[in-house]
Formats: C-alpha cells, sequence, structure tokens
C-alpha cells in the first residue's frame, strides 16, 4: 500500500515537467491509446464487480447502483 | 521563476512533502484523507498557474455531431458455490444486456449525454430463493417465490440447491438511465460535468448524482480529475421462503406454509415439531435498515510521458453505509443441528449435484457490516509501439476495512492488421483475499457477529482470456439512413476463477454518428 501510493505521487509529478507540442501528438491521440476503459469494455466490468469484491480506480463507477459488492 | 522551473519546483516540492508522508505514515485510512485533501488544493493551485498556455487560439467544437453508441452483451456463467443456497448449489446464471447512449453538442462547449440500460438475466441460482417452488423443484402447483404457499404439502414437496427453480427470482430485469452534462472552458482546459442516474430491479432501487472537474496543463500534457459521486438505494428485501413463511405464521411451524410440511432432521427422521429440537432460524429480525447509500470521490491525474507513452493514476474513497450485505442470502452454522425438507435419503448426499430433491432449513440469512470503506488504487500506461501494434495496461491495488485486498492486473495488445481493422488480444488476472466474514458452507459459528457464504467473498484468483476485433471508418462511408457508421466492434472473453466459477461474455457495440 505505502509503495503503492509512493509510486503513485512520484511518478506523478516528476513527470509533469515534460511537454510534448500539439503537433508531436499523433501517436498519443490514437484512438487505442486512450487512458480509460473502453465503452465495449462496459459490460464486462460489470460482471466483473458483481463476481468480485474489488471496483473503481479505472475512471467508472466504484460503487451503488445494484445490489452487488 | 519560469514555467519550467516552477514545475520542477512544486514537483519537487510535492514529491518530498508526500514521499517523506508516506515514508512515515501508517497504512491507516484516516491520514490518507487529509494526504488527498492536500493534494487536491495544491492541484487546484498548480492548475490555477498553468492555465495560460497557448493553446487559446483556435476553439474546435468538443463534439462535432450527434453520436449515438449501441452496445449488447450476453453473458453467461456457472459454478457449485452460489450464495444465494448457502456457498453451495448451482450458480449458472444467463444475462442479456443493451444500452444506448446518445451524445448531443449543444453548442461549441456543452455536451449531454442521455443513456438507458436494460438487463435482463435468468438465473438457476437465485430462483432457489424459493427453492421449493411448485414448477420447479417441489413439483406442486404454485409458481411464485411469497410466502404464501399455505397449502404446503408434505406429499412431494421439495427441493435442491442444485437444480433450478421456476418463481419470480428466477429472472428479473435491471434497468438504467443516466443524464449527463458536461461543459468545457474555451481554451479546453477545464472540464465540468454532472450527472443524474436511476436504475431499478424487482428488490434494488437506486439514485445517484455526481459531479467532476477536470484541469489539462502543461500543454495539455497533464491532467488532474477529481469527481464526487452519491448513491442513495433503497432494498425491496426479498428473503428465502423458510425464513419469509416462519416469521409470517407467527414462528409457528403448524401453520401457514410449514403447515403440512415434513421436517427432517440430520438422520432423515421426522421431527416432532412439537418438540424441543425443531427448526428455528437464528435471527427473527431480518432487514431493518433497507437503505444502502455510496459516497465516492476519485481524484485523477494523467501525463503524457513522450511522443509515444502516457501514463494515468487513480484513487476512489468510498463509504457505503446501510445494508450492506443481500437479503436473499442463506447462512448454515457448523453449530447448529441441520434441518431438511425433502427426500431423506438423500440427505447424505446434499452437497453433490446428484441430490435432486432435498433441501436444507437455512439458519439466518448473511449478516455483514453496516459499514464499509474502499480504496481502489490504479493506473494505466498506454504505449505506441510502432504503427502496428499498441500495448494497453492497467493495474490496481485495492483494499477495504472488510479486510479484503486485491490486485488486478490486465493488458492489452490492439494490432492494426488494416487502416480499418485492428484486433484486440488482451489478458486479465485478478486475485482477492477473503473478507472476515466469508466461511464455505456449514462453517460459520452462530456465536459471530457477522457471517456470509458469498463466494464473491471468499479468497480466489481469476483468469480472463479475451479476443476482439473493431472495424473503423473515420470517413463513415457506410450509412443507415442519417446514421453513418464509425466504428463497429465484436469481443468475446472467457473468465475462470479458482472457486471453479466459469464465465462467458460476448459484447457487440456500434458508433454512429447522426447527421
Amino acid at each position: 500500500m505505502k509503495k503503492v501510493l509512493y509510486l503513485f505521487f512520484v511518478v506523478s509529478f516528476l513527470t509533469s515537467c515534460v511537454a510534448v507540442k500539439e503537433y508531436e501528438k499523433v501517436n498519443i491521440n490514437d484512438p487505442d491509446m486512450v487512458l480509460a476503459a473502453k465503452k465495449s469494455n462496459k459490460f464486462e466490468t460489470s460482471f466483473q464487480v458483481y463476481r468480485e469484491s474489488a471496483s473503481g480506480a479505472n475512471g467508472g463507477k466504484s460503487g451503488g447502483g445494484c445490489g452487488c459488492n | 521563476m519560469n514555467l519550467s522551473n516552477k514545475n520542477y519546483y512544486l514537483s519537487t516540492l510535492f514529491t518530498i512533502r508526500f514521499g517523506n508522508h508516506i515514508a512515515k505514515k501508517k497504512s491507516n485510512l484516516s491520514k490518507i484523507v487529509p494526504l488527498i485533501a492536500s493534494l487536491f488544493f495544491f492541484t487546484i493551485t498548480f492548475s490555477q498557474e498553468q492555465d495560460n498556455d497557448d493553446t487559446k487560439d483556435y476553439k474546435k467544437r468538443v463534439l462535432e455531431n450527434i453520436e449515438i453508441d449501441f452496445l449488447t452483451s450476453y453473458y453467461t456463467q456457472d459454478g457449485d458455490n452460489a450464495a444465494v443456497t448457502g456457498g453451495i448449489g448451482t450458480e449458472e446464471l444467463t444475462d442479456l444486456a443493451s444500452e444506448i447512449v446518445i451524445s448531443i453538442p449543444m453548442n461549441d462547449d456543452d455536451v449531454l449525454s442521455i443513456s438507458a440500460e436494460i438487463s435482463t438475466y435468468t438465473s438457476a441460482s437465485s430462483s432457489n430463493l424459493d427453492p421449493f417452488d411448485s414448477s420447479g423443484a417441489s413439483g406442486g402447483d404454485d409458481d411464485d417465490d411469497d410466502d404464501d404457499d399455505d397449502d404446503g404439502n408434505s406429499s412431494g414437496v421439495t427441493g435442491s440447491p442444485w437444480i433450478e427453480s421456476s418463481g419470480d427470482s428466477r429472472k428479473d430485469t435491471w434497468i438504467n438511465a443516466n443524464v449527463g452534462y458536461s461543459h468545457s472552458s474555451d481554451d479546453r482546459n477545464k472540464i465540468w460535468s454532472a450527472n443524474l442516474n436511476f436504475a431499478n430491479e424487482y428488490d434494488y432501487t437506486s439514485i445517484g448524482f455526481g459531479g467532476s472537474h477536470s484541469w489539462l496543463f502543461n500543454e495539455k500534457n497533464s491532467e488532474f480529475g477529481i469527481s464526487g459521486n452519491a448513491y442513495f438505494d433503497t432494498w425491496n428485501p426479498k428473503y428465502p421462503t423458510e425464513l419469509d413463511s416462519y416469521l409470517e405464521a407467527n414462528q409457528n411451524l403448524f401453520n401457514g406454509f410449514f403447515n403440512a410440511i415434513e421436517i427432517l432432521d440430520q438422520n432423515g427422521n421426522i421431527i416432532d415439531k412439537s418438540g424441543a429440537n425443531v427448526w428455528r432460524p437464528l435471527n427473527t429480525t431480518l432487514v431493518d435498515d433497507t437503505s444502502r447509500n455510496t459516497y465516492s470521490v476519485s481524484l485523477s491525474f494523467s501525463q503524457i510521458l513522450n511522443k509515444n507513452a502516457q501514463i494515468s493514476f487513480f484513487i476512489d474513497l468510498v463509504q457505503q453505509e446501510g445494508w450492506l450485505s443481500s437479503p436473499l442470502q442463506r447462512v448454515y452454522f457448523k453449530d447448529r443441528d441441520n434441518f431438511y425438507v425433502g427426500n431423506a435419503s438423500s440427505i447424505s448426499n446434499y452437497t453433490s449435484p446428484n441430490n435432486r430433491d432435498v433441501f436444507q432449513l437455512a439458519d439466518d440469512i448473511e449478516r455483514l457490516p453496516s459499514s464499509r470503506f474502499k480504496i481502489p488504487i490504479g493506473t494505466r500506461l498506454s504505449y505506441y509501439i510502432n504503427e502496428i501494434f499498441v500495448l494497453r495496461t492497467y493495474y490496481r491495488y485495492y483494499t477495504d476495512d472488510w479486510g479484503i485486498s486485491a490486485h488486478t492486473a490486465e493488458f492489452e495488445i490492439p494490432i492494426k492488421i488494416t487502416d480499418k481493422f485492428t484486433l484486440y488480444p488482451s489478458y486479465r488476472y485478478y486475485t482477492q483475499t477473503a473478507a472476515d466474514y466469508f466461511a464455505p458452507y456449514e462453517e460459520n459459528l452462530s456465536t459471530q457477529e457477522f457471517y456470509t457464504s458469498d463466494y464473491d467473498l471468499s479468497d480466489f484468483n481469476a483468469n480472463q482470456y479475451g479476443f476482439g476485433i473493431k472495424y473503423t471508418d473515420i470517413f463513415t462511408k457506410i450509412q443507415f439512413w442519417k446514421f453513418k457508421l464509425k466504428s463497429a466492434e465484436l469481443k468475446y472473453s472467457h473468465y475462470d476463477r479458482s472457486t471453479g466459477l466459469t464465465a462467458d461474455i460476448i459484447s457487440l457495440g456500434f458508433n454512429y454518428i447522426f447527421e
């Protein structure tokens, strides 16, 4: 837990100095590079929320709305 | 101090401050909350100072056209540890779900999103809320799940955790509607959004709302986001039929459902209902608080690392309160005598799928604490390998105050085989420890305050293998009336859990532009 939190903050702030210009973001803007769960994975994520105890931290719902875990 | 120096100064300050903080802290939750509050405070300051970048010249519409997404999936599972029947019994379930999402540009800056989802399941497991259902295992003539089986007949009344019954709880429909609205600033560096949510199924209703705010800075190389959501849910509790009937008959085994039912002991002998050793549930109070509220705060940070890689971090703080256990789920205690209804000769074979005609009466429904605090922390890394391959990875650590900790690791490698078709092989690994209150069938003790035999709260690991294919056409040449197909995706995944549960899901999605 401590290591994960530490990594979270260290990596976040050390990398914030990098600046890629807009015209250099061709690869970054590729639809498959998106930093979020894909829309088409929604139902998969939904069954995982039911069948597993862990949820959240994926940019989506982290509880509520169903009688699941 | 120029911009880059200021970035470095702030980064170093944060690193030192939080690095030291974390190094000293114990892993208790009370210290995480002020940490997150500090992060939020600095985030605001930081983002405001960085807001004046050089990307304000051109204002592009956030969404050019109305977009419509159709998603549908078919899910099926099976296993031998149904929670409704106390940790043994068939977990067979199928679910068909569909969703439509409509995104409407209201002006250059604002987008309205409306979604509706319907999910219909058929479940052998939940059908055994009433395993004695007439047209199912019991073979009688009443097909509901209710407790009005006053004419219960000892002859032929049977049940089994391994056989699907046919009452109302056998199938259900879950509906969900969501309305969201987002606004982006002129420079597209700030995004606000709000949403309203409603969901309903036969034993559960949910109303939720939330909001979020994102800041982009560092020439849109960095992004902070914060969001909050609240769900106010309500159970319309349904109980195992023997418990519900027992309470409705004023705890009298000569009334109601039990009137003409013969109850068997562990040896298969018919018990004397007026004797001392009779079946009685542990508790005569079932759900006394039907609310189940969830409050969550989420923080995210994304960073472009270089021209080919970007990373994001997420952390959620989730507090749940109310009735957090499921009223449907039975528990059988190790330290209480067992009682059955059905065929006496099958009792010795009770936990085998070969048992088709005897059912054990519940000792209680599962009981879990009325609050739960969850902390999931996740990270995503996307790396553009070359024009053909992209690597997408995800990792999540999860912990809560029920004693569960979990790790999730996932990767996907999109492979662009042509300019229109992409393949998506993927793999996901998941592992979790058991909740403090979990024990298998007949292993909980009645002296415990909390107990469950729900294997979703057990110690297990799971592997998931997936494969998808996506068609993309940026020129939207395929058109149906005013709907222009932008993309279509088909995906199949297989899921194996170490408890024996297996699942398969196939999903199909279409993205249209409406003009």
